[in-house]
């Protein structure tokens, strides 16, 4: 069995959950008798240098059965490639490589049209989508936050989506939707990391027969498993994403100024991660604002730590410096693979108490869960975690195994061969 | 203490600014805007709109002779307040004037435009007049008098540039002026859109929107229609036609659809129709009115060859031909004997739709399929169309000192914005007529028919004349239940000279048919839903 799985972006050059998985899933495929993996993964204008010219698909680096897919004028709006060369390499790429499956992991960079394509051009292939946020319903970045107060949204409409996009009228919706869904009916089976986000593509219409669970699994990073250091107090925290507004860096702040303001300084976080140049402005003036705050205190007085980005080669190291990991995201999340990875260490996570962290994290468990997008509530569980005897030990008893990257190949493989 | 108010700059010339920028001098002359300096530091500065003029471009308006005398030799008395505003030319022979005349007890008897190699009274020819409230404070006037003026006319040949022209007022008294007025030379397409765009913003006593068509009555509507035809035949004389995907076969139908402003509505609609059942069988005809769309057109054309192997064929024109040129261009290419008029805002509300519209052609009698539309529904549900139907709106018009009955015919829609499921509406029958959004026609009735009538500018009412014209023509269009979306409104872009237009096309439109409606036409049996929620 031939699979090809496309990936937005390569982890290797945009660190990011979904295309993790999906290498993850490619690296597992290779291990599996009798199953060829091809893996095309997008990438954008951020590498000028790997444009070649002319070209539309590439190696990559050399490596064996990696390829990268050179988008190029892309329209945000319907996600569909305005580049008909593009379009005309990836046909031309399925007939060369002619997969038995076609495993795509997002149609963001890719354009949405490329799912029909597949199917015209591959008729009898199995096309196989996962889901990694909500973007074929959501115009919003796919978060369902809505624009006009920040709340979750747990439903698009025409008329709810125009009120979140005031200058762009309900009509103009209805029709993205008809059209994201006349592409999606090319796929056989969808699979989707969490258990509310299937719910979400249910109810929004999607067959629930052709709508399965697939837990994202992945190999422990180096290090995982390792002996936890002895500290006489658990109080370090540990942030681990990209500073952009739905990953809540700037939560994790205010929280922390809110303690500080009460005379609480008992503790530390390091930030690890970056990209903080996608976040809106108003919320990257305030993180710098908090940043150019801390740095101006003597080094001691310091409660925040930013380490800038890491790759998944350093994971052990950073968080070998920390005791509990912190997920303020205030959007759903799908499957943040930050929490396994905490889990695999050992750490207990603090998270939202909402969508797909509220589904990998079970409260008093293995992990504490917040008040979605409160300040007040993560600041109050900062506090308990930081200062409450026995707490920590307990919570990192409760962590369960993860979910391996064995156990999503093989669920992968079986939807692969259903007919 | 605040800054200074910001002032216009040293050359700024209040004549000029509004000379070259006709929008707003509407706007002064209607009292929306104090003043053309006011509009300038307010909006026109930051909108990069321009103050000065090109070398020879406009000249402030010289009189150059005052009558004084009558033609029987007694001393005529002073010469009346006149002013000329604008005054444009296009190569292909359009002239438009604009100005007003103190003329409210004095009547005008003549207004002549001399150029070289012609002279024309435009009170004979084309003259419209409109409320100037600037004028009436100028003169102090309390009576309700139309003070402005303003004329085109469409000469039909290729003009010459000229720099100036002449116009010279006579009133019934024999008072009279002359003055030669600088000529600002602009292309043909973009001088049409600009006296478009003042019929729809100018300033009118009573019911704005009735004094404005009426005004068409006095030559205007009649030159401009003239002159948008001969525009429009240029347009569509040499299409650019490109086609896409299997051609072997002749189509059981061709659906052509007409793109303005908005290209993206070709590859959704090709995505929503795609894979459909009995699609197969139909080829579309996108026709373009925006050129500047031309490269990307054809690039998701072939993009969606690729993703969905429709039969597809590109028809690009160099200008906007409205829709009821752009629709006979694309029936022309099309290679089937059933041609659907589609909206690019039209997309199937029932998945078999094609089958559907293939077997109604071919069960029902001819009769009832030459022409029928299909209802319409919103996105939110309800329905918007269940076929069209006539009223007519009886208005008064101010004339001079006495008011004029104005019959406008509106075209309303059965049943709009009822629930989803409202069977009287969207049963089968014969209707007045149905809209062109969707309009399937039997291509040989349609050329029996003539095909759209161009003299409809840009679009709005061709749907109906052509109905109206195969009802007189015995064989009534019908309604058949085949179910589709419409996204009214959203397939295009609006501006004030589309505004324009659809008020010349409905005075063209009333006073085409406006008496054989009021007579009944040979309307089927009463339909429902006239009492219809609107």
């Amino acid at each position: 069995m031939k699979v090809l799985l496309l990936s937005v972006f390569h982890p290797d050059l945009v660190r990011g959950g979904a295309q993790q998985i999906a290498w993850e899933l490619f690296e597992g495929l290779k291990q599996v008798p009798g199953v060829e993996a091809v893996l095309l993964a997008s990438t954008d204008r951020s590498l000028p240098a790997l444009y070649k010219t002319g070209a539309c698909i590439t190696g990559f680096d050399g490596r064996t059965d990696e390829y990268l897919f050179l988008t190029n004028d892309l329209d945000p709006w319907w996600h569909k490639s305005s580049d008909a060369r593009l379009v005309e390499a990836y046909a031309a790429f399925l007939q060369q490589v002619r997969p038995d499956v076609v495993h795509f992991h997002h149609f963001m960079t890719f354009g949405i049209e490329l799912l029909t394509l597949t199917r015209r051009v591959l008729p009898s292939s199995r096309i196989v989508f996962t889901f990694h946020e909500f973007l074929a319903i959501c115009a919003a970045d796919g978060h369902m936050i809505r624009r006009t107060d920040g709340s979750l949204c747990d439903h698009a409409t025409p008329v709810r989506c125009h009120q979140c996009f005031p200058e762009v009228a309900p009509e103009r919706f209805f029709l993205r939707t008809a059209y994201m869904k006349s592409h999606l009916s090319a796929v056989d089976v969808f699979t989707v990391p969490s258990r509310f986000m299937r719910d979400f593509y249910v109810r929004w219409g999607l067959p629930a027969d052709r709508l399965v669970h697939v837990s994202n699994g992945q190999l422990p990073p180096d290090g995982a498993g390792a002996p936890m250091p002895e500290r006489k107090q658990r109080n370090r925290f540990g942030f681990f994403g990209q500073l952009v507004d739905a990953k809540g860096v700037w939560l994790l702040l205010q929280a922390i100024d809110l303690l500080r303001t009460e005379g609480f300084v008992a503790f530390s976080v390091e930030i690890n991660g970056d990209n903080l140049r996608y976040a809106s402005d108003s919320r990257r003036a305030e993180i710098e604002r908090f940043t150019a705050a801390e740095e101006a205190r003597p080094f001691g007085e310091r409660l925040v730590t930013f380490n800038g980005s890491y790759h998944r080669a350093l994971i052990a190291e950073r968080i070998a410096r920390i005791d509990w990991c912190v997920v303020p995201s205030v959007w759903w999340e799908n499957s943040p693979i930050v929490i396994p990875e905490a889990f695999l260490f050992g750490r207990p996570v603090i998270a939202a108490d909402v969508g797909g962290q509220a589904e990998l994290v079970t409260n008093e468990r293995d992990g504490l869960l917040f008040r979605f997008a409160d300040a007040r509530s993560l600041a109050d569980t900062l506090r308990r975690a930081a200062s409450e005897p026995g707490l920590w030990q307990r919570l990192a008893s409760g962590i369960a195994p993860t979910v391996t990257r064995e156990a999503m190949v093989e669920s992968c493989l079986a939807l692969y061969a259903a007919t | 203490m605040s800054d200074a108010e910001p002032d216009a700059p040293a050359d700024f010339d209040e004549a000029v600014y509004l000379q070259l920028n006709p929008d707003v001098a509407a706007a002064v002359s209607a009292g929306s805007s104090p003043t053309g300096r006011d509009h300038f530091l307010r909006y026109g500065a930051r909108e990069g709109r321009r103050y000065l003029p090109g070398s020879g471009e406009v000249r402030a308006p010289v009189v150059i002779a005052m009558a004084s005398l009558r033609p029987d030799g007694t001393r005529a008395p002073p010469p009346p307040g006149f002013g000329v505003e604008a005054v444009r030319m296009s190569p292909g022979g359009g002239v438009f004037v604009t100005g007003w005349v103190d003329d409210a007890t004095d009547p005008l008897a003549a207004l002549l435009l001399q150029g070289e190699g012609f002279e024309i009274d435009l009170a004979q020819v084309s003259l419209a007049r409109t409320r100037r409230r600037d004028v009436e404070d100028k003169l102090g006037a309390s009576e309700r008098h139309p003070y402005g003026f303003w004329s085109f006319l469409d000469l039909g040949r290729q003009m010459p540039r000229q720099g100036t022209l002449r116009l010279v007022l006579r009133q019934e008294s024999g008072a009279g002026v002359t003055v030669e007025a600088g000529v600002l030379s602009m292309p043909d397409t973009d001088l049409r859109d600009e006296v478009l765009a003042w019929l729809a913003t100018a300033d009118y006593f009573g019911d704005r929107y009735a004094a404005a068509v009426a005004c068409l009555d006095g030559g205007t509507g009649a030159q401009l229609i003239a002159s948008n035809l001969r525009l429009t035949n240029a347009i569509v004389a040499e299409p650019f036609v490109e086609r896409f995907g299997p051609q072997g076969t002749k189509p059981l139908g061709s659906l052509v659809v007409c793109l303005y402003g908005r290209p993206e509505f070709m590859f959704v609609q090709n995505a929503l129709f795609a894979g459909l059942p009995g699609i197969e069988d139909y080829e579309f005809v996108y026709v373009c009115n925006s050129p500047e769309l031309a490269d990307r057109l054809l690039r998701d054309a072939r993009i969606s060859n690729l993703v969905h192997g429709l039969r597809q064929t590109m028809v690009l024109l160099p200008g906007n031909a409205g829709f009821a040129a752009a629709n006979n261009v694309g029936f022309a290419q099309a290679r089937s004997d059933r041609v659907v008029a589609l909206n690019p805002d039209v997309s199937p509300r029932q998945h078999d739709w094609a089958r559907r519209h293939t077997d109604t052609v071919a069960a029902l009698p001819p009769a009832q399929t030459a022409l029928f539309g299909v209802p319409l529904y919103y996105e939110d549900g309800s329905l918007m169309h269940g076929g069209m139907y006539f009223d007519i709106d009886s208005v008064p018009v101010e004339g001079r000192r006495r008011l004029v009955r104005r019959d406008l015919v509106r075209v309303e829609h059965f049943g709009k914005g009822s629930p989803p499921g409202s069977e009287d509406f969207v049963r089968a029958r014969p209707v007045p007529a149905a809209t062109g959004a969707f309009l399937s026609f039997r291509r040989d009735w349609f050329e029996r028919l003539g095909g759209f009538s161009e003299s409809y500018i840009f679009g709005h009412y061709e749907d109906a004349d052509i109905c109206v014209r195969s009802l007189m023509a015995g064989t009534p269009p019908w309604l058949h239940d085949i179910r589709m979306w419409h996204l009214e409104g959203k397939g295009g872009v609006r501006s004030a000279a589309s505004e324009g237009a659809s008020f010349v096309n409905r005075w063209q439109f009333s006073r085409a048919w406006a008496g054989a409606i009021r007579g009944g036409l040979s309307l089927p049996a009463p339909a429902p839903g006239r009492k219809a929620r609107r």
